[in-house]
Formats: C-alpha cells, structure tokens, sequence
C-alpha cells in the first residue's frame, strides 16, 4: 500500500511539506506530555503517530487541531503558524478531526451533524436568514445535497439520514464522525483511533476507506492508531512517540525493524505485523 | 392472585390519596368547589377528585417489568384497589381532621374543608360512598389503561375537551352569541358551564373526532397524515389562512376581558420565543430574562410618557426600532461577563442579573428617573397617526401582539432551520466540538443573548403599552420562570410548543382566577409531571422532521397510531 501517488497538483519543489512541527513541547504542570517534537506531514501523505498508551498523541493531535496551545515550539499550517489560533480558526484554515472517543452531536440527526460540519464553509449570515433571502436557501439545499453525497461517500445508507445520531450503531457513528469532518472541506484531516472498537471486517474497510479519502479526495491524513494492521497497512510514514518524545520515524518497514521502537513499544505487535 | 401486582397498586393508591389529602388541606379543592364543570351537576372541585381516581387506576395499571401488560380484568382489579386504597386515605384524614383540630396548623383547612371530598355527607355514609366511588373510579381508570389506544383515545380527549369548553365558558359563549348563535350558546351553556346535554354533544363530536384523525379505516386520516407530513401543500395553506383569519377577528368575537388574557398569553409567547433561541437552541440556561422584560417596558415607558423625566412623548412605533437596538446591546452586555460559564453557574449568575435590573428600577439612586416604586404612568398605547383608534383596549392592543408574536415564530423557524440554528444547537450538545468544526461559539452565544433580548424587550415594551404604566415588582423573578416553564411544558426548541405552553401556562390560569393563588403550585406539579411522563415537551420539537421537508425518501419513519416513532437504533447492515 506504500505506493507513492504523484499527483499533477503537487509542487515540484521539494518534498510539499503541508504541516511543519517544530520544537513542540507540551506541559501540564509538572508532566511533559510533549517534548521538543519535531515532524512534518508531506502533502497528500498519510502519517500515523503510534506509541504507548499517554505517549503524548493525543496532546500533539490536540495542539494541532488548536484544543490546547503548545507550551513553546511552533506548527505551521500550510504556511500559516496556527500557534495561538482559536480551534474554530484551525477548522476555517482546513483540519478537520475526527475524536478518540466518538463525539458527535448526539441529539441532532445525521444529516444535520453533517450539515454542521460544514459551518465554515457557508455565508449566510444571520440577518441574512431572517430575511429569508433567496441566496440563503439555495445555500442551505446546496449544503443538504453535499451532506447527502458525504454520507453515501462514508457509506451511509440514506435511510439513517433523519436518525438522531445517538441511535446510530457504534460501526456508523464512526463514519458519521468522518462525514461531518469532510463537510469542512479539510486539507488535512486528524483521525484518532478512527478503528477503535471495530471488528476485524470494519477496521479493514475503514482501512481501504482512508486510502481512498487520500487518493480520491487528495487529502492529507495523520492518524493515531493501536492497530498495527491498520497503521503497517495504509501509512506511508509513521512517527513514535514514548513519554512524550519522538523516539523514531520513518518507513513502515524502518519502524518494524527499529530496535528501540520494538523495545518501547511494539514487541508483539511487531511479530504480528 | 399471582401477577395481579395489588400490593403496588395500593401503594400507589395510598400516594394518590395522600396527594388528595394535601390539595384539600391547603384549601386549593374548596377553591374551585364554586367553579362548575356541568351546569347543577359537577362542580370543578368533583371532577378534580374523580381525575385523581381515574388517574390512579391509570397508573396502577400500567404494565410492570416482569408480567407485561395486565388483561383487562387485571387492571381493572388493580386500579379498583388503588382508588379504594386512595378513598380509605382521605376517609381516614377526613375524620380525623373532623374530630382533631388542625386549623392552627393549616389556616385553609377550616370546618368545611372536607365537605367537597365527603359529598357533604355524615362521615358513615360518606366513608362508603367515597370508597364505591374510589373503586369504581379507579376500576375505570384500570380499564381505560388496558383499552387498545385508540378508544383511550377517544375516552381522554372527550373528557378533556368537556372540560376545557366547559372552563373556557366565557370565551365561548361571547363568541356563539356574537356569531349570532344566541340559541345555540343557551343549549350549550348556562350559568357558567356546559349543561350536561351540551357537554354530552361536545363529548360526542370529540370523540368522533378524534375517531376521524386516528381510525384506519376512517376517510380523513389519510388526510390529515398528508397535512401533518407537510406533504398536502394546499390543505397546509387552507388550514393556515382560516387559522389566521380566525386570529384576525378573535377579539372581536370574544370580547374584552378573553381578549385581554390572550394578549397577555401572547406576550409570554413573545417571550417564549426569545427564551428558546437562548435555552432551547444554544442550550444556554438564562434564568434572569426577566431583565430584558424590564428593560424594554421602561424604555417604552421612559420615551414615550409625558410623566417621564425626559418628556419626549415619542410615537410607540418610532422608538421601536431604537428599542431593539437597546435591547440587542443589553443582550451583549449581560451576555459577555458569562460567556466562559456553563450550566449551573451560567442559572445562577443570570439570575442575579435578572435581580439586578429589577433592584436597579426599584432602587432610590434611580428614583429621579425611573420612579423607583411609584414606576412610571401615564404610558400611551401603540397609536397609528394615521388611525384614530382606541390602542390601549384589550381589543386593539391584541393585534400588535398578534402582529410580533407571528414575526417573532417566522424570525425564530428561519434562524432555528439554518446555518445558525445548527451552530447553536452544536453548541448546546457539544461546545468543544462544535467549535472545532469551526463555529466560533463566543459570536454564537453573544448573537443568541442578543436575538433573546430583543424578543424579551419586545415584549416588555408591549406590556409596558398594553398597561400603560411599569413598576419595578411586575419584573420579579416570576416572569423569568413563567416564560421558562412556558418552553418547558411546551417542548424545548419547538416553536409550536411555546404557543401551546403561552396558552395552556398563562392564559388557562387567568380564565381560571381561581387559581391564581394556587399558580405556583400548579407549575410546579405541572413541571415535575411533564418530566417524568413527557420530558419532550407537549409539541415536541421534530428534529427528524426539520430535514425532511425537501426529502424524496419514502415515508416510513413514523408510527403515528401507536404515538411512538421507531426510534430504535437500525440494525448495522450496510454493506460499504
């Protein structure tokens, strides 16, 4: 799956770094959730960061998508530095993120959670709305046809769209989540632990899935993920972190091989793999 | 005796008659012992007795965990052993209260207080007889539970409808007599009820009624499902122009004193409205609204009276646009200190805000301008120039409120079904997400505040108009929790529920005077009751129905005959 996608867009300047991590360190009080990290994402790439359950990955995923502000180092964005930037700023920019522990506006239908997603992306303004303007509903169906297209793109069936997403099966709430981060129109798109839970038949499509969001969609992807299958399978870089700091990167074959990424972490897994 | 489950029924029935015990001790049954349900026949206090029989034997009979739904027999068993049980109660407080003193301990539990319980009967006779009825009562109750729903139906809202035309005497026989139906108002109605023919007749239609809307085989359902879906457009459209038409002429069929309570209704419905855009939509629990209230009745009061320090005497209709702007900026500004705090915190400073504004009124720094207790006077109506009309009678007043309350619903649906009302609603179930989905929650919160306040001074500023004078105590706390539990009792976030819940909430208890010492109480039971059985609300609003009404999709989300939609989770089998 390490196949290298060139796609006409692509700059021909060396390698289109579309995130740069620099020197991120990441303190809650006395504990260093994150130190000195350095990494970068190329353009159109899918990038895993594995490690050690309270590793720091969430804390990285956390800084980028603008949650939490680093204690010092920096993070350009597509040629923005996002250091100080609110998350609905992030989100306006292009990341969109989906969450560890599925977060979706539970009480909201599906079609909504995706019509949501895409917040930044409209103009109708308030006054606008209460006016009743014309641009304004040509706006909001343009909006309910792309939420559509975004649920049969996650593989939604259309009978779900009028569910309140809480009734939703765990499988599906998953692919909602990834629905309503897409409706943003990201460039870079955060995935925590996007198979958690999943049984071995839906962490395969969710696997063939983020392949084809990149391919497809032209999206650049950082995934945190336990499942080695998963991260060995779809990921062209992978970065470890262990108490905080990145302790290699590389390949998935360089991983696999790497001595103290086995000792810290992968042991098993690596022979699994 | 195996699952006939009679020792919860008697429990029930031993809190039902306790229930009853009290309402009699705080006097609230003799109260209404005057009002008449039918015309020499029931009095208002008897059927509240029954209901709570009935009511019991309901509840007695519901189905339990581990044997199901009881058969008929069962149920009827069951709730003849909870009225009994409830009958045995007051029987027992009853005599006791006869033979004990307890007026030094509740002052409305004098002499006759029982009388209305025990039929004025001696305490022998009426001890049989309260425990017949308590049985029969109850037995009913058991097998109206056990009825398939749709003759409960029919039963229930015949009940209900005789009883609310029979409350809502005064509305209804100014209107028959006014559409020239002098007759037909006298066989309906006398001395202050429904005669017993005429109720018989109005419970007659409601069921058929009801019967039409809900039978499968009847000829209208069909129709009546097409308007609800919102799929019949021409039905929808004939039922809105009657509907507002009717509206147009209602206060001059019904008179002064109706057409002042509904004014007053609509004026909580205005606030209603302001009030869900903050709680209801962005989940933002304000509990001093109240503010806004004020805020916009001495705005009106200040510019527009000649008793005013600043003697402008300006038109209500030019400085309402100025009010607006006002009240928008005291939206921001109570609005801003709280955006950080969530929840508990976010109730209880907004309460003391509420407090603030109305001390503020009432203070001496402010006396010279606002009139502290004195309040303003002498505030005129919402004259036209161009009409020389009366504008301060109950009649005429009506049609501004008429006029801001439909605004108020159009303004309220267009922002509740757009981008905004997705970004609240975001935010209300989620904020951290939300705003990394990118809605910046500060602007939303604020833009919420600030649309509430307007619709909160609004009306304000109609009641300042409509009673031509403010005081400080018509801001109390109050009115922030009438208007709450207006959307409460109505449903959160639902439009049409703010209008059932202005109407049920406000105008009920005024028809109704008696009641009015009684208000809270009846808030309170009313509350506590709506959020164990309908947390929803009565006219919930429907979320799934706001997407669909452009949808292609087949029609098959509902159950409307059993009243419950299948909102069970689908069984995963989507193939991907």
């Amino acid at each position: 799956m390490t196949v290298e996608q060139r796609e006409p867009a692509a700059t021909s300047a060396a390698p289109d770094q579309i995130v740069v991590v620099e020197r991120l360190t990441k303190t809650f009080g006395g504990l260093i959730a994150n130190k000195d990290i350095d990494f970068t994402i190329p353009r159109r790439a899918i990038v895993s960061v594995i490690g050690p359950n309270g590793a720091g990955k969430t804390t990285l995923f956390n800084q980028i998508s603008g949650y939490y502000q680093p204690t010092h180092g920096s993070i350009v964005f597509d040629g923005v530095n996002i250091v100080g930037l609110a998350p609905n700023d992030v989100a306006e920019l292009g990341i969109g993120r989906t969450y560890q522990n599925i977060r979706l506006f539970a009480d909201m239908t599906v079609l909504a959670n995706v019509m949501v997603g895409a917040h930044a992306r409209l103009k109708s303004q308030w006054y606008q709305i209460i006016l009743g303007l014309g641009s304004v509903k040509q706006e909001e169906e343009a909006t309910r046809q792309r939420a559509r297209e975004l649920l049969d793109l996650v593989g939604l069936p259309r009978r779900y769209e009028r569910e309140l997403a809480k009734n939703l099966p765990y499988g599906e709430q998953r692919r909602l989540e990834v629905a309503r981060a897409l409706a943003g129109d990201p460039k870079l798109l955060l995935l925590d632990e996007p198979t958690a839970g999943m049984n071995p038949g839906e962490t395969a499509r969710m696997t063939q899935f983020i392949g084809r969001l990149r391919d497809e969609l032209g999206l650049t992807i950082l995934l945190i993920e336990h499942d080695m299958k998963v991260v060995m399978g779809v990921s062209e870089r992978i970065t470890v972190l262990d108490y905080g700091e990145k302790i290699a990167e590389g390949s998935p074959e360089e991983i696999r091989s790497n001595p103290r990424v086995i000792e810290a972490y992968l042991g098993k897994g690596a022979a699994n793999a | 005796m195996r699952a006939t489950r009679l020792v919860p029924a008697m429990r029930i029935g031993l809190i039902a008659g306790l229930a009853l015990v009290f309402i009699v001790t705080i006097g609230f049954v003799e109260t209404v012992a005057r009002r008449e349900v039918l015309t020499d026949l029931l009095s208002l206090s008897t059927t509240m007795i029954g209901m709570v029989a009935v009511l019991t034997g309901v509840v007695a009979a519901r189905p339990t965990a581990d044997a199901g739904e009881p058969l008929p027999g069962t149920a009827a068993l069951r709730g003849a052993v909870a009225g009994l049980v409830a009958a045995v109660v007051v029987t027992l407080f009853a005599a006791f209260s006869s033979a004990v003193d307890l007026s030094h301990m509740f002052p409305n539990l004098r002499g006759h207080a029982f009388d209305t319980v025990t039929f004025g009967l001696d305490l022998p006779v009426a001890a049989v007889v309260l425990a017949a009825t308590g049985a029969i009562l109850g037995a009913l109750g058991g097998i109206l539970r056990a009825l398939p729903p749709l003759p409960t139906r029919m039963v229930v809202t015949a009940g209900i409808v005789v009883v609310v035309l029979s409350i809502m005497e005064q509305v209804f026989r100014v209107m028959l007599t006014e559409l020239g139906l002098r007759d037909v108002a006298r066989f309906f109605y006398a001395s202050g009820a429904l005669t017993v023919p005429g109720a018989v007749v109005v419970a007659i239609l409601a069921a058929l009624g009801t019967w039409l809307a809900r039978a499968p085989q009847s000829p209208v359902r069909a129709q009546v499902q097409r308007v609800r879906a919102r799929t019949d457009r021409r039905t929808s459209v004939i039922l809105y122009v009657l509907v507002g038409l009717a509206l147009l002429i209602l206060p001059q069929l019904i008179g002064r004193f109706p057409s002042d309570v509904v004014g007053n209704a609509g004026l909580y419905l205005l606030l209603g409205l302001g009030l869900n855009i903050v709680v209801g939509y962005a989940g933002l629990l304000d509990l001093g609204y109240v503010a806004f209230f004020a805020i916009g009745a001495y705005s009106v009061a200040l510019m527009t009276s000649p008793q005013s320090f600043l003697d402008l005497q300006w038109n209500f209709w030019l400085i309402l646009p100025l009010v607006m702007v006002l009240a928008a900026t005291a939206g921001i500004v109570i609005g801003a200190p709280v955006l950080r705090l969530r929840g508990d915190y976010l109730a209880i400073v907004t309460l003391g805000f509420g407090e603030i504004v109305r001390l503020l009124f009432l203070s001496d720094w402010l006396k010279p301008w606002t009139g502290a207790g004195q309040g303003v006077l002498g505030i005129p109506g919402p004259t036209l120039p161009a009409l020389e009309v009366p504008s301060k009678d109950p009649e005429s007043i009506y049609y501004p409120i008429l006029f801001f309350c439909v605004l108020g619903a159009i303004v309220a649906y267009r922002l509740a079904n757009s981008r905004v009302g997705r970004a609240w609603n975001a935010m209300r179930e989620d904020e951290s997400v939300a705003e990394a989905t990118g809605i910046n929650t500060t602007n939303y919160k604020l833009l919420a505040f600030a649309l509430g306040a307007v619709f909160g001074c609004l009306s304000g500023a109609l009641f300042a108009a409509k009673i031509g004078v403010v005081f400080p105590h018509s801001f109390e706390i109050i009115v922030s929790i009438t208007a709450l539990a207006v959307i409460i009792l109505g449903g959160m976030g639902s439009i049409p529920g703010v209008v059932v819940g202005a109407l049920v909430l406000v105008g009920l208890p005024e028809l109704l005077r008696e009641f009015d010492e009684y208000r809270l109480l009846v808030y309170g039971a009313v509350l506590v009751a709506m959020m164990l059985l309908r947390p929803e609300g009565l006219v919930p609003s429907a979320m799934r129905q706001r997407e669909l009404h452009e949808s292609d999709e087949p029609e098959d989300q509902y159950d409307e005959e059993a009243g419950v939609d299948t909102g069970r989770p689908a069984v995963s089998g989507g193939a991907a």
